[in-house]
């Protein structure tokens, strides 16, 4: 995602100056995606030069709040319209890394893979404890998507060292609790 | 102080060409206020550990103790009684009795205990697991997650000291499975340990340590080390 679509749905719900932004952009992410001062200003110069945000006269206190344009306003609902799109996402370094673990000599793959394993899993962990703390509804579904994806993450793992397992038995035997499935 | 402890135990089937090494030496601390979860491929000996901490079997190396009771040494007396009164089960296979009501499972220890009371005491188990008005219910005449709520409510009655679950949330919804998890968490956040087995990450996630298991040892875990210092000798 992007922080320049995250800003347009701040000021949606009313204008809102620099500190104020990133203020509420950190609260909607629980803290998970920190944003510097830096990054909301030249993001919101970009918006105005895309006539996206129009710039509001200075209060009081010398802060200059922003509002949302019209275009502004088309851009934010054809944003929540579309699909995030699997190929904006960075490829899977994970994925690549373990890879290249089986076909480079002399790399303890399983170890590889209990590794990541063991990180994801404690990952998972300080979500859910984070969980257990939050009572706020967006919150608690951000908390739930990074659950969810560390989970998938070792699912894969434990896909990949059942794989390697019968990819390196030259002789499967089939034993009953080899086929026991979750019920 | 210490709910349960697992001195390099072993478990082997059979002997011979058909052995079965279940564990391979497994050393387990459990405290109260702890939830242990274990995690491991089908074969790699979860539920063999959770049967040993329970009494359920015994090893064939090594020592199992329960609140301080060495169960080797206990006569079966002795540990029935303990099974009834300090430990708590929750299975795959729910093992409600069809012909009792969900009362009178959740009362069903209590009452072999001769416990004066144990139906107000199982209704309240009943409320704890958000199953008011039930209490009269057979358990076909409730759904699955509603049964698995039946039986934790029964595992988690009286004093039990140790609670354990292999695969409590087998065939639940996400939902139902998370606040199964929940009750097992509370009830351990409430004095009691417990030992989870699970191959659900997210559920095993609930637990304040993690124990990865492989053809019976322990390859890694995450969470707090039963001796912190193990680290300053790795190998
Ligand atoms: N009664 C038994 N007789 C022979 N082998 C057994 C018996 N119970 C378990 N095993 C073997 O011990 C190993 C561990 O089993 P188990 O603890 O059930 O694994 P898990 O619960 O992790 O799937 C498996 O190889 C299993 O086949
Ligand atoms: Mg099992």
């Amino acid at each position: 995602m992007s922080v320049k679509h995250g800003l347009l749905a701040l000021l949606e719900r009313g204008p809102m100056y620099g500190y104020q932004l990133r203020a509420a952009f950190e609260a909607s992410t629980g803290g998970t995606w920190p944003l510097n001062i830096g990054q909301v200003y030249t993001t919101l110069s970009r918006l105005e030069r895309d006539d996206l945000v129009r710039p509001l006269p200075e209060n009081d206190t010398g802060q200059r709040p922003y509002e949302i344009t019209e275009q502004g306003h088309a851009e934010l609902a054809k944003w929540f319209s579309s699909p995030v799109s699997r190929a904006d996402r960075p490829r899977d370094e994970l994925a690549i890394k373990l890879a290249l673990a089986m076909t480079t000599p002399g790399v303890d793959v399983r170890a590889v893979v209990q590794t990541q394993r063991t990180a994801a899993v404690r990952t998972l962990q300080e979500y859910t404890r984070l969980k257990t703390k939050a009572d706020d509804l967006p919150w608690l579904l951000v908390l739930d998507n990074m659950i969810f994806q560390a989970e998938a993450e070792v699912r894969w793992l434990d896909h990949c060292e059942a794989s390697l397992a019968r990819y390196e038995a030259p002789e499967p035997v089939v034993t009953d609790t080899e086929i026991e499935v979750p019920r | 102080m210490t709910v349960l402890e697992l001195r390099d135990v072993h478990r082997t089937h059979g002997s011979g060409e058909t052995v079965v090494h279940a564990l391979r030496g497994i050393t387990l601390v459990v405290h109260p206020h702890e939830l242990v979860a274990v995690m491991g491929p089908s074969g790699s000996g979860k539920s063999t550990l959770l049967n040993l901490a329970g009494g359920l079997d015994s090893p064939t190396r090594g020592e199992v103790v329960v609140d301080g009771t060495v169960l080797g040494e206990c006569n079966r007396k002795a540990l029935a009684a303990l099974r009834r009164r300090r430990i708590g089960y929750v299975f795959q296979d729910l093992n409600l009795l069809p012909s009792l009501t969900a009362a009178e499972n959740v009362a069903l220890p209590l009452d072999l205990d001769g416990v004066r009371h144990s139906r107000t005491q199982a209704l309240d188990a009943l409320h704890e697991v958000d199953l008011d008005g039930y209490g009269d219910r057979f358990p076909d005449e409730m759904s699955g997650g509603q049964q698995q709520r039946v039986a934790i409510a029964r595992a988690l009655i009286g004093e039990r000291r140790l609670v354990l679950a292999d695969e409590p949330t087998g065939a639940l919804d996400s939902q139902t499975g998370e606040a199964v998890l929940r009750l097992l968490r509370s009830k351990v956040d409430a004095g009691a340990a417990g030992v989870l087995v699970t191959h659900d990450a997210r559920h095993a996630a609930w637990a304040d340590r993690v124990i990865f298991l492989r053809d019976g040892i322990v390859i890694d875990t995450s969470g707090p080390l039963d001796q912190p210092e193990e680290l300053l000798h790795a190998p």
